[in-house]
């Protein structure tokens, strides 16, 4: 599924991933953690595209397809998805009327037909009921005005109704309470299946409570400095990360 | 003290043929000999220089008066051509429409002057009562209107503006009293080629607790200045104005407003939006000037635009002048670029940068236009936004 292998990303022209290696196959969900400043958003940048977000060598490869060169609308096509840390809010835009856009974007640029009205809107409303989002929250603009769990629940249900094959999750806990992190993370697990994948990236074990990784990584100065099983997460949740700054 | 007669351009020497023997067209011939057009020498044109706009010969006219959409198929039309005005579809009862030949001028300023010398003779709408029936203003490559409005207390009357001159100066002076309690709001779209000068001042008068609302999009011209002057000369009157442009190529719309508060308790609000790429250029200059007798206005200005290219220009002049100590007066004024993490955020999500940008644009200028309680118009509106967007999308 994602291969990156080598990778290096320059962001205003300093340094920030360092010869990052790493592998997501089909079916699994990776968890990356690490202090700040470790270059976890970064990487979400590089691997979607960002303006600004450089990468000077290595590869990123998504089933086989190489991401680097592309836009981050072909990447999007391609079925590569990031959950952004901070959902921006698009005034003006209705929510449903930018979803549409970008579905029927994503259809075209894979030779698929355009998704008609009537079965965009039965699908939005079935995606919606499961995910707890009201057709208020449909109805406004992208965004505004919604508190930061909101925006954090709108941005999987987003996910939920593009559907990709790749996902990026940008702390997707931060902004959340309990009950809010419950009802986003079943949305996650619901999206996980043999042919998909996810990297996940929080700072915290409590978001892998509720979406079980099948391998952690820790990502300190750029680099992969360790990976293991989820018993990794829960060390460094006692541990910290001070034990990675030499490897960093 | 002696001045000095300037030489006139070979544009301007052609305006000045072109005035008929009409006393407002004395006038304007007077003006134009005594001074020119103003050019960016003096302070309310330095933005938009007439001159300069007219130092070669007019372009002869060329394009038409655009299509009036299907929401305004019942209106009454009022065709102002170069040769002459005419009348289509059926007038309500309360509407007199006569023309004079000879009437005072209450706009100022050369503009004024020059559209009141232009039009042979000026159109005079009497309104005794409400109006259901909008009356569209189809002003043809090259026309000169003149139009004088009298709304009598509690009338009502909507006006409807638009022209598609891709060459040729159209000029046009609308002066209007609104009488008490009475309501006049106007649309316009002005949308003008690389050849054409669309020069339009509006002057109105508000009496108590009347208002005047108007809503105008404009894609520029060559040149293309439309003088707006609000006097709410009776108590609780209103005002207004909305506005957006989308400016591309080498466009020039000018929005020149002046709000005059001269009575207790009345109200402004103006919001005006712009989008202006390649080398196009936007003038926004909004006074509002409250008049010591005027306590308790409430007036607003907002003016947000955007720089879509490192090429384009936007020129604003926002200014407050208060004599009154119980108002309250503010406004807003912001240019910037598009928002980059915007942009990113909705490519992520698979819209290529051309649509997003499209679509930022869009949801930014066409929120002046929610201020519309007409969803016909409206829908026209944000369609012929949309349509430019699309055309321009590089």
């Amino acid at each position: 599924m994602l291969k990156i292998h080598n990778l290096h990303v320059d962001v205003g022209g300093t340094p920030i991933i360092k010869g990052l290696t790493l592998e997501v196959p089909a079916g699994e969900v990776h968890a990356i953690m690490g202090p700040n400043g470790a270059g976890k958003s970064t990487l979400s940048y590089a691997l979607t595209g960002r303006d600004g977000y450089e990468v000077t060598q290595g590869t990123a490869t998504l089933n086989g397809e190489d991401l680097v060169s592309l836009a981050p609308e072909e990447r999007a096509a391609k079925g590569l998805f990031l959950s952004f840390q901070y959902p921006l809010e698009i005034p003006g835009v209705p929510t449903l009327t930018f979803l549409r856009t970008a579905l029927n974007a994503q259809r075209k640029a894979r030779g698929e037909g355009e998704v008609s009205v009537p079965d965009f809107m039965k699908l939005s409303r079935d995606v919606a009921k499961k995910l707890g989002v009201t057709q208020d929250m449909l109805k406004r603009p992208l965004n505004v005005g919604f508190s930061g769990g909101e925006k954090k629940r709108m941005e999987i249900y987003q996910m939920a109704l593009l559907d990709p094959r790749f996902m990026i999750l940008d702390e997707t806990d931060s902004g959340l309470d309990i009950d809010a992190l419950k009802v986003v993370s079943e949305g996650v697990n619901a999206l996980r299946g043999p042919d998909k994948a996810m990297l996940v990236i929080t700072h915290y074990q409590r978001l892998l409570d509720h979406i079980k990784p099948d391998r952690v990584h820790v990502l300190a100065g750029g680099r992969i400095v360790d990976s293991g099983g989820p018993d990794l997460a829960l060390a460094l949740e006692k541990g910290g990360y001070d034990r990675y700054k030499d490897a960093a | 003290m002696v001045l000095d007669t300037p030489t006139l351009s070979p544009g301007e020497a052609m305006v000045l043929a072109g005035l008929p023997m009409t006393e407002a067209g004395d006038a304007a011939r007077d003006s134009l000999k005594a001074s020119g057009l103003p050019n960016r020498r003096v302070e309310a044109f330095k933005w938009t220089d007439l001159r300069a706009a007219l130092s070669e010969p007019v372009a002869d006219p060329d394009g038409s008066a655009g299509l009036i959409p299907a929401c305004l198929q019942e209106a009454l039309v009022l065709d102002f051509a170069p040769d002459g005005f005419g009348l289509e579809g059926d007038k309500d009862e309360g509407l007199i429409i006569e023309t004079e030949h000879s009437l005072p001028m209450d706009g100022a300023g050369p503009v004024a002057v020059l559209a009141a010398g232009r039009a042979p003779r000026a159109v005079v709408l009497r309104v005794t009562s409400p109006q259901t029936r909008p009356i569209v203003l189809r002003r043809h490559p090259g026309a000169p209107m003149r139009l004088r409005i009298e709304l009598a207390d509690k009338a009502e009357l909507t006006l409807i503006d638009m022209g598609l001159a891709a060459a040729g100066l159209a000029t046009g002076l609308i002066e209007a009293d609104v009488g008490a309690g009475a309501r006049l709001i106007r649309y316009s779209v002005q949308r003008g080629g690389a050849q054409a000068i669309d020069l339009t001042h509006t002057s109105v008068e508000v009496a108590n607790g009347g208002s005047y609302a108007a809503v105008s999009l404009m894609f520029g011209a060559k040149l293309a200045r439309a003088e707006t002057t609000v006097c709410l000369a009776g108590s609780t009157a209103r005002c207004d104005l909305s506005g957006a442009y989308l400016l591309a190529g080498q466009s020039h719309a000018d929005m020149t407003i002046r709000v005059v508060h001269r009575a207790p308790g009345s109200e402004t609000r103006e919001v005006f939006k712009g989008a202006v790429q390649d080398r196009a250029r936007g003038v926004f200059q909004g006074k509002i000037l409250v008049e010591r007798a005027a306590q308790q206005t409430d007036a607003r200005q907002n003016h947000h635009a955007l720089m879509l290219s490192e090429g384009a220009e936007i020129d604003v002049k926002p200014e407050l002048e208060i004599y009154a100590d119980d108002v309250q007066c503010a406004h807003g004024n912001t240019i910037g670029a598009l928002d980059d993490q915007a942009l990113f955020y909705m490519r992520q999500r698979g819209i290529d940068a051309v649509t997003a940008r499209a679509l930022l644009v869009e949801a930014f200028v066409t929120e002046v236009f929610d201020a519309m309680t007409d969803p016909g118009l409206r829908d026209w509106f944000v369609g012929l936004a949309r349509d430019w967007l699309a055309e321009v999308r590089a």
